[in-house]
Parts: C-alpha cells; structure tokens; sequence
C-alpha cells in the first residue's frame, strides 16, 4: 500500500474526511498508479523494439582537424546478433567446455548447451538498456549502445 | 515477415583512390537456390552417412544457419575511417 494511501485511511479514520472524500481520493491515487504502469509497459514496448547495436569510435576534435585520425561508425541489426548466438550450438564441446569454464571463473554461471530460445531473447532483451560511453585518453569517444 | 537483403554497398578510398561496388545480392538468391536444389541430394547422403557421427546434424545446422544468418544482413552497416583511407559496407 502506497503512502498517499495510508494518509487517506488515517484521515477517514480520524474523521478529517468523509468516505465519499476518501473513495474519490483513492480512486484518484489508482487511476494515477494505472496510467504510470501503463506508460511503463509502453516504454518497455518501445525498448523492446531495438532494432540495431551501434559502436561508435569519435576522433578528438583537434586530431581530426589535422587528418590523423580514426573513425568507427557499426551497425549491427539486432537479427543478425540473434542469429549469431543460435550459433553457439556449433561450437565443438571442448570449446564450449572452455568457454563455459571461464565464465564460470568470472562468476557468471552459464551453459551455452542448454540455452534456450527463450533466454536468447531474454539477453536480447537486456541489450535494450546497454549504453556505454568512454573517452579514451587519446580524447576519442566510444558509445555503444542500442537503438 | 523478414525481407532478405537486396544490395551490398562496398566502398574503398585509398590515400589517392578509391571505388564503389554495388553487389545486387537478390542475384544471387535464385541462383543459390538452383545450387541448392541440384545439390540437395548429395547434401542428404552426406548428412545420412555422417548422422551416426553427429556431424550429419551439424552440417545440416550450419547450412540453416548460413541461410538465417544471410536473411539477417539486411541494416548492417560498418563504416571505418582511417586518416584519409575510409571502408564502408553497407548492405540494404
């Protein structure tokens, strides 16, 4: 139960409102609450249209005046990354053995034989919310992210 | 439903040259299929005969991956400049 909420009963119970006070006002809280998830669920929606992965490698502004400079600019369709995953059922079992055996050292737990599709859309899920941005020392400015 | 790439773009600037390549990529599509049709009876031999192995499954895998990942290209786009050399590879 929301704060507001509380507030509202502690007022009808108190007698600093009526109920018919207290009815609109909760029913207010609710209507407000539904419009907030809704708008949620919309964003997710949205979010979960991703239809590239991009990396980007900016020059330095006074590098790239003088022509020494480089440039990155990828776009990934987030199809291809799926395809590529389903991929990893390829891979000989002695690698995957290894590859499973680092990232089980790096604490991550987990078996590229038994993934299923499901948890393939699920990574491709969280790649919505990836965003990385880094300015190297050389001023250069990395970004990938998804869009 | 997904739509197989059409076009690849190719573009390569050297330090004095360069050129474009425009590769109609919808070409190539019916006669892979020719391809695979006339083949397609040697590739189920070889599948049959290599199943007991488990590379008969593999091989039949990797060519539906091959294709799948074909059919995924249309979007990709890499674009690299280097001083005054530039590769860019677009495919629509």
């Amino acid at each position: 139960m929301s704060d507001n909420k509380k507030k509202i009963l502690e007022m009808l119970a108190q007698n600093k409102i009526s109920a018919d006070d207290a009815y609109r006002l909760l029913s207010a809280i609710d209507g407000g609450e539904g419009r907030r998830e809704s708008t949620n669920k919309a964003e997710t929606a949205v979010k979960g249209k991703a239809k590239y992965l991009r990396v980007t490698v900016l020059p330095n502004p006074e590098k790239e005046r003088s022509g020494d400079y480089d440039r990155v600019n990828i776009r990934v369709p987030m199809s291809l990354i799926r395809a590529g995953i389903k991929l990893t059922s390829l891979i000989p079992s002695e690698a995957r053995d290894k590859v499973d055996l680092a990232l089980h050292e790096k604490g991550f737990d987990f078996d590229m034989r038994h993934m299923k599709p499901e948890e393939i859309e699920e990574l491709i899920g969280a790649l919505s919310d990836l965003e990385v941005d880094v300015i190297s020392s050389k001023g250069e400015s990395i970004k990938v992210f998804v869009e | 439903m997904k739509r197989p790439p059409m076009l690849m773009h190719m573009r390569i600037h050297g330090e004095r040259r360069g050129f474009g390549l425009w590769l109609p990529l919808f070409l190539l599509l019916p006669l892979a299929l020719v391809v695979f049709i006339i083949l397609s009876p040697l590739i189920l031999v070889a599948a049959i005969l290599l199943w007991p192995s488990g590379w008969g499954k593999r091989a039949l895998f990797s060519l539906r991956a091959a294709i799948e990942i074909f059919w995924s290209m249309r979007g990709l786009s890499v674009d690299v400049h280097s001083g005054r050399q530039r590769v860019s590879i677009s495919v629509v």
